[in-house]
């Protein structure tokens, strides 16, 4: 569905992740894309202390006719795309149902509980395997991996886009990217964000 | 048989109930004991079930007989001086540097000689600074002229001794009152079962306490009479006086009268059964009427052959103990013992049963039989 | 943030709430800002500072929000537009200047922003600003949506003109964090001139002293202040922003404001209920509109009122549904006072579905019980919580180890307290749970002035306080004065981190630079205690030895208030960020772990986020990625199995 209609209207999408994954970037940019084509958007996202490695999510809502709600109704999520296993499941459990499509990167990044060795990060097979009984589509990219052969973990996030845009739920194109990270980006930066990019829909085989 | 538990014990049963002297047998061990001005405090709680903090503690689970048995080869049997092969008197002899001793000197001149004849490779001695004991450790014999006032209030003194072991000594000396023998005695059990364990004494000297100060309450109850920053020495002569002499740099001496210093006596003190530190090598003490004069008693071998060479080669000058001052000596101490042994059998902290009860000391019944407790 | 100037009339942009309002501020030709940070505010500053040079604006961070409030009256009262900026806790410390203000009137088109957080999710209150437009007599808008944003707030320039008096704009963090499409309108041009005229008569509102009353005064100035209020009345009656959805009669009205409108509007369209109920969605939420109101009341006879935090505008509805009621017959109202919308916490849609689906009988699903049940099970075992703790090389951290250590050592049941910043999280674990009393913004030092007073009744133990750098200047200020005059000896904790860290490091005035990036003078923390009488020392915190020692020598120190700095740079501060002091290393092979000794005291206690417990080996490791290299807990390490490198 690259062509310019949607599945649902508004057409709800989660990105998600851990504070400082870059998670409200790429919200951002697939949000001017967006309305750079001319569709509503809404975004709602959770700011303050969640930054201190904590939860993040963003809410973005997809219309032809209005704004909407920047908090999506409970269960009513179209696309969650989530840098990290746990916080797929944490948003999974609030809004998702089994005609959501799940785009999940596959490595954890522990919470401070893990790390100081008071909880155990749950197994991430447990996770794959529970989400794809669930959902009614999950895929799983190692966007840590890619982003690391790219120079810094951070590109995770582009190459997270870059698999959205390689499921062909969205009404983009490649142009759409370019056109945003151009606007956002330095010149030096633009060639490395197109490559994340176009390797995030690699791993969805466009 | 008692079982070793964790800090958790430790803080109930002993800091939670005026147990606690401060001796420094559980500081510096971990992060999470630490002394401050003479009192110890848990700074955050450990989860393990067993720890050396508890196992070190002179005032929970001491078992007696086993204690006697590995440093006596007998069992514990209320002697009111302990086993001893010899009580007599001392001072230090020309050998000895000329500076700064308390009474005879003796405990200066047994540790200069242990270090510079390599029976100790490091001797832990409590140090000062104006008011406040600091415990250290020194590996040179001048070093332990600087240490050789006496300091009336409770120190953690063993601290220093866990921080010698940490830097690699291995035939560590030190000079302790009983509660702090008490506890290196109990170190020197290896109450943790560890393997490849070795006693990492040289030799252990013991002080004769019948009460210590607790250090806030004694800083807080000079500040308001003098200046304690101008403070040099401080002394408590052998009875019948019954003064603390205070000497001020400047020259100055303040006399307090004893009865006005006996308030700030810490309530662990009155649990003490010891005056002579029994576990000990060596125990030193004033002589009653004789100032210039230390009591000595020999307890062990390796401590008789030190003060035998230490004697040889004129370090120290020993002679007999007069009669009445041994008698006085036993008497003395007995009181002490039967006065502590009845006040913690009627709060039942001795040979507890109960499961969920530990003890303080547990003690044959034939010696508290003997003082009819 | 070119992209707020963008000259393009007509052109579509996705912005923020925060930026639209930015944007309306600029299409109405506003030349001063001044504010204070706070979640969820603060990026209206920061974007003001952005084109500050391009539009001819001035913005500044103000020390505190009164003067805040005050910097920018007085761009007003010299004919200019201007904004002050800050969240709701902000209006509570303006409060007194905005009562003598509503009083005396303003002359350029000045708009208070507010900002509330419903639910707190970046506060330590819920509180609610709205209610202030009421008690100081001001009108009071709410944007519903984005465009609103920036709509509503340049229309507010104007209405502030013609009412002569300052206009509040309240946003909410899922208005002012929420992004959307905004058409912009046109820019003006930013040649302004400032002049105060006050020579004039006493009672002249474009040439007189600007006045907040003359003593006895009542009828001569809020009588006048009053009729202004009528005057917004009557304007709001056809005000475009008040819009109504839905059938002519509907079984169900909801009035509405704010965020809530898009709740309210995607709750009906889930229901599928758009032809059983309508929504009125108010802009003008205060003044209320009578006629506006009387002809929607009219259309039902039950009414859901959807708003946050306090049912302020369902109460003054009921009241005019009441003084109504022989025209419009009794109503049936639904919302928080009934129980159908709850009474704290932020809404939702699933929340107004609740209530619209109870009062209309409407059955709701989304899923079955079975995806229920399985997803809940999946995230008990499978979404550990992320708690909240300092990050990776927090000086916090280090400054409440230190404290915490000396507290205890000390055994006198000292105890802290504490104030706003990143540093409340001393309440917790993570700040080993030191701090025992937090409230407002340097009411820490005022509670433990009043604290360390208590000796005549028993309370003998060692008070202590801690503020931020930003907080002392705020408001810890004053408290301090009071306890050096009174003698109090309490020991205040400054941790100066060298900015305002927890709403994104913004400068202060004791930063050599201002939001504008120029450089300007740094007032000394320090000398301004030792001016005042305290007694002062200055410790690096990540030294623990030197901090402990000097905290203990000041606790100890009897008379007197006392005050310790600890100064260390916030580790997303731009002089740390990014850059390592200490490449850190764990030797495997001296590490304690779980042994007697240690007990796992880096992992287990002191809790940063950069020391990772293997639990397979029972070690601790460093996590490259996460630690930033502050060295700290090589120096804490019972083991001395931490190793701390220098990095050129």
């Amino acid at each position: 569905m690259n062509a310019s209609s949607l599945e649902r209207d508004p057409y709800n999408i989660i990105i998600t992740g851990v504070g400082g994954q870059g998670n409200v970037m790429a919200s951002r940019i697939l949000g001017s894309m967006l309305v750079g084509k001319g569709y509503y958007v809404t975004i709602g996202e959770t700011f303050g202390p969640s930054q201190r490695g904590g939860s993040v999510m963003s809410h973005l809502r997809i219309s032809r006719k209005s704004t909407w709600s920047p908090q999506i109704p409970a269960h009513r999520a179209d696309l969650i795309a989530s840098l990290e296993p746990a916080e797929a499941v944490r948003v999974m459990a609030q809004y998702g149902n089994p005609d959501v499509y799940i785009l999940c990167n596959s490595r954890p990044i522990y919470p401070v509980t893990v790390t100081r060795g008071d909880e155990e990060y749950p197994s991430v097979a447990d996770i794959k395997a529970s989400l794809r009984s669930l959902a009614s589509h999950t895929i799983f990219i190692d966007a840590t991996e890619e982003a690391q052969k790219l120079g810094n973990t951070i590109f995770a996030n582009i190459i997270l886009l870059g698999a959205m845009y390689g499921t062909h739920l969205l009404p983009l194109e490649r142009e759409d990217f370019v056109e945003a990270i151009s606007q956002r980006f330095r010149k030096d930066q633009i060639e490395i964000n197109l490559t994340a990019f176009d390797r995030g829909c690699e791993l969805l085989h466009c | 048989m008692n079982t070793v538990y964790g800090s958790q014990e430790l803080c109930t049963n002993v800091i939670g109930k005026q147990l606690c002297i401060g001796c420094g047998a559980c500081i510096d061990l971990c992060p999470y004991f630490r002394s401050y001005k003479g009192k110890t405090s848990m700074l955050f709680p450990c989860t393990l079930q067993e720890g050396r903090c508890f196992s070190y503690c002179p005032k929970i689970e001491v078992d007696l007989d086993k204690l006697s048995q590995r440093l006596f080869g007998h069992l514990y049997d209320g002697n009111p001086l302990g086993h001893y092969i010899s009580v007599s008197m001392s001072r230090a002899g020309e050998s000895v540097g000329s500076g700064q001793f308390q009474a005879g000197g003796t405990v200066s001149a047994i540790m200069e000689y242990v270090l510079s004849r390599g029976y100790c490779d490091a001797v832990v001695v409590t140090d000062r600074e104006k008011l406040l004991p600091i415990p250290r450790f020194v590996t040179q014999p001048e070093e332990i002229r600087t240490c050789s006032s006496s300091k009336y209030t409770a120190a953690p003194t063993l601290s220093a001794f866990h921080g010698a072991m940490k830097e690699g000594f291995k035939q560590i000396g030190i000079v302790g009152t009983p509660c702090q023998v008490l506890a290196t005695a109990q170190i020197r059990s290896n109450p943790m079962d560890e393997k490849d364990f070795h006693d990492p004494t040289g030799l252990v000297v013991g002080l004769f306490c019948t009460w210590a100060l607790d250090y806030r309450a004694f800083e807080s109850y000079i500040s308001t009479r003098i200046d304690k920053d101008g403070i040099e020495k401080i002394d408590i002569p052998p009875p019948p006086s019954e003064i603390m002499e205070i000497y001020m740099t400047g020259g100055d001496k303040v006399s307090i009268p004893l009865n006005e210093i006996r308030k700030l006596v810490p309530e662990s003190c009155s649990y003490c059964i010891d005056m002579t530190s029994e576990f000990s090598d060596i125990s030193v003490g004033v002589m009653e009427g004789r100032p210039e004069m230390n009591s000595l008693i020999v307890r062990t071998e390796r401590g008789r052959r030190i003060i035998e060479e230490a004697q040889r080669d004129g370090y120290l000058i020993i002679s007999d103990m007069p009669q009445e001052n041994l008698e006085h000596l036993i008497w003395a101490a007995g009181n002490k013992k039967e006065r502590a042994l009845l006040k913690s059998t009627q709060e039942n902290i001795v040979n507890t049963t109960q499961e969920d009860r530990l003890s303080y000391l547990r003690i044959n019944r034939e010696t508290l039989n003997q003082y009819s407790v | 943030m070119s992209y707020l100037n963008d000259k393009q009339e007509g052109s579509v942009h996705l912005l923020m709430g925060n930026e639209a309002i930015v944007r309306g501020a600029l299409e109405a030709g506003m030349r001063v800002a001044a504010g204070y940070p706070g979640t969820p505010s603060s990026e209206i500053i920061e974007a003001f500072s952005k084109v500050a040079r391009e539009r001819n604006i001035y913005a500044e961070w103000s020390t505190n929000e009164k003067v805040a409030v005050e910097v920018s009256s007085a761009a007003s009262f010299a004919g200019l537009r201007t904004m002050c900026v800050m969240k709701q806790n902000g209006v509570n410390v303006a409060s007194d200047f905005l009562l003598h203000l509503a009083s005396s009137g303003t002359r350029g088109g000045m708009v208070l922003v507010a900002c509330d957080d419903p639910g707190a999710l970046s506060s330590v209150n819920e509180g609610e600003s709205r209610i202030f437009a009421r008690l100081v007599e001001i009108p009071l808008l709410e944007p519903g949506d984005l465009q609103e944003a920036k709509d509503i707030t340049k229309r507010a320039f104007e209405l502030s003109e013609e009412l002569r008096n300052l206009v509040m704009v309240r946003s909410v963090t899922r208005m002012s964090h929420a992004s959307g499409n905004v058409t912009y309108g046109t820019l003006p041009d930013t040649t302004t001139q400032a002049d105060f005229k006050c020579n004039g008569p006493m009672f002249d509102p474009d040439n007189g002293p600007v006045i907040s009353m003359v003593v006895g005064a009542a009828e001569l100035q809020h009588g006048p202040q009053q009729e202004k209020l009528r005057k917004a009345a009557r304007l709001f009656e056809d005000c475009s922003f008040n819009t109504y959805t839905g059938p002519k009669s509907p079984e169900l009205l909801i009035i509405t404001s704010s965020a809530c409108n898009l709740y309210s509007r995607e709750a009906v369209k889930l229901l599928e209920a758009e032809d059983r109920v309508g929504i009125l969605k108010l802009a003008t939420t205060w003044p209320l509109p009578p006629n506006l109101i009387r002809n929607n009341l009219s259309r039902t006879d039950k009414i859901l009122i959807v708003e946050e935090v306090l049912p302020v505008l369902e109460e003054q509805v009921k009241i005019l549904a009441a003084e109504m009621t022989p025209e419009i017959g009794a109503k049936r109202f639904f919302g928080k006072n009934a129980g159908n919308i709850p009474s704290v916490g932020e809404l939702n849609p699933d929340i107004v579905i609740d209530a619209i689906s109870s009062i209309l009988d409407i059955p709701y699903k989304t899923i079955s019980k079975t995806f229920s049940d399985a997803v809940n099970a999946l995230a008990q075992r499978a979404a550990p919580n992320r708690g909240l703790t300092f990050c990776p090389g927090c000086p916090h951290r280090a400054s409440y180890w230190s404290i915490h250590n000396a507290l205890e050592l000390d055994g006198r049941k000292g105890f802290v307290c504490g104030d706003i910043g990143c540093y409340v999280f001393g309440t917790l674990p993570s700040g080993f749970s030191i701090v025992k009393t937090l409230h407002s913004m340097g009411s820490g030092t005022g509670i433990a002035s009043g604290f360390a007073k208590l000796k005549q009744f028993g309370m003998d133990q060692p008070v202590i306080s801690v503020c931020g750098d930003s907080t002392f200047f705020h408001a810890a200020m004053p408290a301090l004065t009071n306890a050096v005059h009174h003698k109090s000896p309490l020991t205040m904790v400054i941790l100066d981190n060298r900015g305002t860290a927890m709403t994104g490091f913004q400068p202060h005035p004791g930063s050599p630079n201002n939001v504008l990036g120029e450089e300007m003078p740094a007032l000394d923390i320090e000398a301004i205690c030792r001016a005042m009488g305290a007694l002062v020392e200055v410790q690096d915190p990540f030294d623990t030895e030197a901090t402990e020692k000097a905290f203990h020598r000041l606790i100890e120190h009897g008379e007197g208030a006392k005050v310790l700095i600890l100064r260390q740079a916030c580790a997303l501060s731009p002089e740390r960020r990014n850059k390592k002091n200490f490449e850190v290393k764990i030797d495997e092979e001296i590490c304690l772990g779980e042994s007697c000794g240690c007990n796992r005291l880096c992992t287990r206690i002191f809790g940063c986020p950069g020391i990772v417990w293997d639990k397979e080996k029972g070690i601790s490791k460093i996590d490259e990625l996460i630690c930033v290299g502050c060295g700290f807990c090589a120096d804490i390490c019972p083991a001395g199995a931490i190793k701390k490198k220098e990095v050129a």
